[in-house]
């Protein structure tokens, strides 16, 4: 017995969770009620259509003025389904409702209990004590201000030798003219594309006397004009 | 409910006569645990009857005129006891409750299902739970649920209502 009645003080459900159950298995109930009801009048239905097939037509109607009665109580029991779920809904947000109240309470006790461990005169001298420390910091800033001085110095010799690192980069700058002769190399062979007038050839002789190699292509092309 | 997929032994005529021999007799049992839970599942059957088997296309074969004989039956049963995926109803041994799932494994689908719909830490009724529909559990008989749901009691994820005035039972979920 002892162990039953220790199991019943660890029960997790409260009287609120029995009564949401008990509104829902009246719900349920309903709900089975409900299709007890549709199948009656499905099967009634089907009846009242052999009736009117077999020519019995004031039996068929009977039982259609009897489907309709099933029809009301249907919708009688809809509404009341629809006022079970609504108390359900009700039920269930009060307790979350219960449970946010509790929840806020819980954080204001917390709240409350901080505020005691901290008076106003204390928060002020905290704040003062915090006020000294900032200037204390604020005055060991400049300090080393001061001392940065010799950094900047050092900072000043490390340009100075990369001025002097450039300036000796500067010394192949003399090198970019040796590029002209190629480009000169290069202007003979455009006019070479045109060969139509035994003028210009000779005109390109005559500019191309200093590379003796071209002179030979060029008496060679010579040939090809007087050929053609 | 889908069609049963019959195994090629439910049209083989000595599947249905215990084997003499040790080794194709384990075998056979073994077919035979698993055609029973197929069929329980696809049809959703969670109580067998042995003196009513001849009533269902389970323990025989009309095409072929072969039906497992009692002895069978109770062979299989126990077997599928073993693995926790039968249990008698009573003593007298001829009504068993049938889990295609083992209660275990019940029990965490069932947990599942709570969390993912949120019903953690609320109540709801039986019969509301086994009509969820398009569940694997839609229809389950109540009996087998509060089984599965005991389970889930005894780890300390929910705790069983059961009323003593038949108003019906309900379980919240932790």
């Amino acid at each position: 017995m002892g162990v039953f009645f220790s199991k019943a003080k660890r029960s997790r459900v409260s009287e609120h969770d029995k009564a949401v159950l008990q509104v829902k298995q009246q719900r349920d109930k309903l709900k089975q009620y409900q299709q007890k009801v549709e199948k009656q009048l499905e099967t009634e239905r089907q009846l009242a259509k052999k009736l009117l097939n077999e020519g019995k037509r004031d039996r068929a109607k009977l039982l259609l003025r009897k489907k309709k009665l099933g029809e009301q109580l249907l919708s009688k029991a809809d509404a009341q389904l629809e006022n079970l779920e609504t108390i359900i809904n009700d039920l269930e947000f009060a307790q979350a409702e219960k449970e946010v109240i509790k929840g806020l309470q819980l954080g204001n006790e917390a709240l409350k209990q901080v505020n005691t461990l901290y008076s106003i005169e204390d928060v002020e001298r905290i704040m003062d004590e915090t006020r000294e420390s900032i200037e204390k910091q604020r005055e060991i800033d400049e300090m080393l201000q001061g001392v940065l001085t010799n950094e900047d110095e050092a900072d000043v010799e490390v340009e100075f030798e990369k001025m002097m690192a450039d300036s000796r980069v500067a010394e192949p700058e003399p090198k970019v003219p040796i590029a002209e002769p190629e480009e000169f190399v290069s202007l003979p062979e455009v006019p070479s594309e045109e060969p139509s007038s035994p003028e210009e050839a000779s005109e390109e002789a005559e500019k191309t006397k200093p590379s003796p190699d071209k002179e030979k292509v060029k008496s060679k092309e010579k040939v090809a004009v007087l050929a053609e | 409910m889908s069609e049963v997929q019959w195994p090629w032994q439910y049209n083989f005529p000595p599947f249905f006569t215990l084997q003499p021999n040790e080794e194709t007799k384990k075998k056979q049992l073994e077919a035979w645990r698993d055609l029973v839970l197929e069929y329980v599942k696809k049809t959703k059957t969670c109580i067998v009857d042995v003196q009513e088997a001849d009533t269902t296309p389970l323990f025989s074969n009309a095409a072929i005129s072969r039906k497992l004989s009692l002895e069978g039956i109770q062979a299989v049963l126990e077997m599928l006891h073993q693995k926790g995926n039968a249990e008698p109803i009573d003593k007298t041994k001829v009504r068993w409750y049938i889990y295609w799932h083992t209660l275990a494994e019940w029990a965490d689908i069932f947990y599942q299902h709570a969390q993912e719909n949120g019903l953690v830490n609320s109540v709801c009724t039986l019969y509301e739970l086994v009509n969820t529909p398009d569940k694997e559990f839609t229809g389950l008989n109540e009996e087998i649920v509060i089984k599965i749901l005991a389970q889930l009691q005894k780890d300390g994820k929910a705790e069983l209502i059961l009323s003593d005035d038949g108003s019906g039972s309900g379980v919240k979920f932790f």
